[in-house]
């Protein structure tokens, strides 16, 4: 058996070599890309397009310099950043016992399901306007904008998650009279961690386009409010500044979970 | 109260000199079909069991074997009839009693260590390193406390099971064909095993298998149930002496025509 495992480690340290090898070559070639796409850019909006239109690669980063120097581009980064962020929290800490609740609840559960799904399925950009007369032009409105596209993601899942989970297990742990609370902490939520870490990888993405789908319709600051401004006035490379920002706020959340989901993925339920 | 009176008087009668530490009466057990009806698994299934009897129950499957476990660890509710432990409904026994069923239910994500430290904290007492490592080295488990049960083998993931539950120090054993996925060498070696570990502490057992020979060669006692709804159809005692060498049993005589017995009270159909 140890032999076995051993072998299995040797195997896992070979394809790491060679994983190291073509991951260099990977970076290097992402780079390579990037700079074809950038330079063509920027050489496309000297020779054949307007710059009115797509603006510059070079005008974009003085933008964002100049943006940097005078503490806008933090302000606005800051806002939406901590929009999503709050919105993303506020539906894990609602969702998550809202899906055990379902789980444990089954009646209750198909008594509400065709109203969850069809919330579920309503486009909650269309809210937009109702939250900002409900909650008012500020912060408030955009997290609950985030809140409300992230919120069914993580019912769904943590519901789906101990729908799944080991009968046999639980039985087991109820023939020893193990309490319920015991039970929740050594079995239920370990088990449905995989199902949270699935979440918010899909949960990252969404809690940004709420809080930016709030931000277009009606706000004050936050890359979504730049953006909406700078296009008014017909400045795309303003309107390119902001999409940068946005994708950076978006790159580091999705580096964020792949680290979480380093950090956990050393079960999966099969 | 009146059901534990009539037990007591009914045990008095029963040709077992001791009192029985698991007493069945009568138990018809139900489950729900996918068209409604329900379905009988168990049909009027009386059964004592002394304390330190280690009782093997055999039959077809699907006859309510281990319905029969599930109703005495108070997984089932029967339809009719009592099951007693100590001449107590089984949700009011205070005995700890130790399940294990076919499939290691371990926790995927703990280590081996950990696993088996769940029947510790859920038992009578705590488990210190010191007991933690024995239990570990009389599994030979030594050298894989870390490891998770993903990457263990079928029988080393069964004998993390067994650590569990000895960890939890259980007063009665209920086995539900616990070695049935294991190669024969290793469902042998499990066997002497749980041996080794029965006569150290004579807790009654009872153990769910479909294996005859392995009935024969472990139990004091082995049940034969009929096709379902499952009825006691024999109810043999098992008069070889131990300890028992599996080897020795397979060329003895007494063994051979035990084991005819059983095969002779299975009617084995096969499903339609």
């Amino acid at each position: 058996m140890s032999a076995i495992i051993q072998s299995g480690q040797a195997g896992i340290g070979l394809a790491g070599l060679a994983g190291r090898r073509v991951r260099l070559g990977l970076i290097r070639d992402r780079i390579l890309l990037f700079a074809v796409l950038v330079g063509g850019w920027e050489v496309l909006s000297h020779t054949v397009v307007d710059p009115l239109w797509i603006s510059r690669p070079s005008l974009i980063a003085e933008r964002l310099v100049a943006l940097a120097a005078s503490g806008e581009l933090w302000r606005n980064t800051q806002r939406t950043l901590l929009e999503a962020v709050l919105g993303l929290a506020l539906a894990f800490a609602v969702g998550v016992p809202l899906g055990i609740a379902m789980a444990r609840y089954k009646y209750g559960h198909a008594v509400a399901e065709p109203f969850i799904m069809a919330l579920h399925s309503l486009p909650r950009v269309a809210l937009a306007p109702l939250f900002i007369i409900w909650f008012g032009i500020d912060l408030f409105s955009k997290v609950m904008m985030a809140f409300s596209t992230v919120l069914f993601i993580f019912m769904l899942n943590v519901h789906e998650g101990l729908k799944t989970i080991d009968r046999d297990l639980l039985d087991l742990l109820r023939t020893m009279r193990a309490p319920r609370h015991y039970v929740t902490r050594k079995v239920l939520l370990p088990w449905i961690v995989p199902w949270l870490i699935a979440s918010l990888k899909i949960g990252v993405g969404l809690a940004l386009i709420g809080a930016v789908v709030g931000e277009l319709i009606g706000s004050s600051a936050g890359l979504g409010w730049y953006i909406e401004k700078s296009a008014g006035r017909l400045d795309t490379t303003g309107v390119f500044a902001g999409l940068v920002l946005l994708m950076a706020i978006a790159v580091a959340g999705n580096l964020v979970v792949a680290r979480i989901e380093r950090r956990f993925s050393s079960w999966r339920p099969s | 109260m009146s059901a534990v009176v009539a037990l007591r008087q009914e045990r008095s009668d029963s040709p077992s000199a001791l009192p029985a530490k698991i007493a069945i009466r009568h138990l018809s057990v139900d489950y729900p079909s996918p068209d409604g009806r329900p379905v009988r698994v168990l049909q009027d299934v009386s059964l004592d069991v002394a304390p330190g009897e280690f009782v093997a129950v055999v039959g077809p499957s699907g006859c309510g074997k281990s319905t029969l476990l599930r109703v005495l660890s108070g997984l089932l509710q029967p339809a009719s009839g009592t099951a007693a432990i100590d001449g107590r409904g089984v949700a009011e026994a205070s005995d700890r009693i130790g399940f294990m069923f076919q499939r290691d239910t371990l926790l995927p994500w703990a280590s081996v260590e950990d696993n088996i430290l769940i029947g510790a904290e859920l038992g009578p007492k705590r488990v210190d390193r010191a007991r933690l490592g024995e239990l570990i080295a009389f599994l030979k488990l030594k050298g894989f406390e870390k490891h998770r049960p993903h990457e263990l083998s079928g029988g080393m993931r069964q004998r993390v099971s067994l650590g569990r539950l000895l960890a939890y120090e259980p007063e009665i054993f209920l086995m539900d064909e616990p070695f049935g996925a294991l190669d024969s060498q290793t469902k042998a070696a499990m066997g002497r095993e749980l041996l080794r570990i029965w006569s150290a502490h004579q807790r009654a057992v009872l153990f769910v298998t479909h294996d005859i020979e392995e009935a024969v060669t472990l139990a004091d006692r082995v049940i034969v149930l009929s096709a379902r709804p499952g009825r006691i159809r024999l109810d043999v005692q098992v008069d070889l002496e131990r300890p028992r060498d599996p080897k020795l049993l397979r060329r003895d005589p007494r063994f051979l025509s035990l084991v005819e017995r059983v095969w002779g009270a299975l009617d084995v159909q096969p499903d339609l």
